[in-house]
């Protein structure tokens, strides 16, 4: 019963706020809604009982990704401009019945399939225990070869974004100085 | 056992999802695309735990998916806030219907 509170709880606090990131005039109170509705999403997690997952949610999502969003929000001069330019409103209300259709149409498959019980097993695998064995190994349950490409792809990440903001900034302020 | 069942978590990140959809279809500005990106993929990582839970808890795939998820995410922001921020330092905007200079 308690649990079940919880989930309405949460549920409504992370669709009120993702309606305020998708219709917010001013950048930076989206990326606030965008915390917000992180912070329900990693409740979600707690009460799905993957305490560990909830724990990365907060501190990279939270912790990383919107800490970077926010820094490029205030880097980005627009922060200071209140009104952005929006969709014209025909097309902002042709684009809500669309996915307002497509939303009924994954709630009423989703609904009207019948899902199996359960597998009658121990639910331990969420544990950062079991968690940390499957990353690691290299048997066929195992994700070791993912985890290593993941990790490529974090280095690839990382050195092109330095690249890419620094090459940019040279040349751009080279030519703007010239033009 | 009066908890929520599977359905009302699908339910809920389909209806995430589809915030997220208009959000990434209505918005002009990259930085809030970038955002409503953002919910769509939180929607599809709670989906990998919810069914984790309810039907496979003994297979650690749903549990390591999110984690995979998040980790892809935090690679395409940070590539796509350096990406705005040369864009921005470029033409001073970073509204997707001006941003025209690739079209032929």
């Amino acid at each position: 019963m308690p649990f079940k509170f919880f989930f309405y709880l949460i549920a409504l606090f992370v669709l009120y706020s993702a309606y305020f990131v998708v219709t917010a005039r001013n950048l930076f109170r989206s990326a606030m809604g965008l915390l917000a509705v992180l912070i329900g999403i990693a409740g979600m997690y707690l009460l799905l009982n993957a305490q560990f997952l909830s724990a990365v949610q907060v501190v990279v999502y939270i912790g990383g990704i919107v800490v970077l969003m926010v820094f490029a929000i205030l880097l980005i001069a627009d922060v200071t401009q209140k009104v952005f330019e929006q969709s014209p409103r025909w097309r902002q209300g042709l684009i809500g019945a669309a996915s307002l259709l497509w939303f009924s149409l994954l709630a009423g498959s989703m609904l009207s399939y019948r899902f199996g019980a359960a597998a009658a097993a121990v639910d331990k695998s969420g544990s950062i225990r079991e968690i940390g064995r499957a990353l690691l190994s290299p048997a066929a349950g195992g994700y070791a070869l993912p985890f290593e490409v993941i990790s490529l792809l974090l280095i690839a990440a990382l050195v092109g974004a330095v690249t890419v903001a620094r090459a940019d900034a040279d040349n751009g302020e080279g030519k703007e100085g010239k033009a | 056992m009066n908890g929520p069942t599977l359905e009302h978590y699908l339910v809920f990140s389909a209806l995430l999802f589809c915030i997220g959809l208009y959000g990434m279809l209505t918005r002009r500005n990259l930085i809030a695309m970038l955002m409503s990106v953002e919910l769509v993929l939180n929607a599809a990582a709670l989906n990998f735990v919810a069914f984790h839970h309810f039907l496979f808890p003994g297979d650690s795939g749903g549990a390591v998916f999110p984690i995979f998820i998040i980790a892809v995410a935090a690679a395409e922001a940070a590539v796509a806030l350096a990406i705005f921020i040369a864009l921005f330092r470029h033409q001073q905007h970073l509204d997707v219907q001006q941003s025209d200079s690739l079209k032929g």
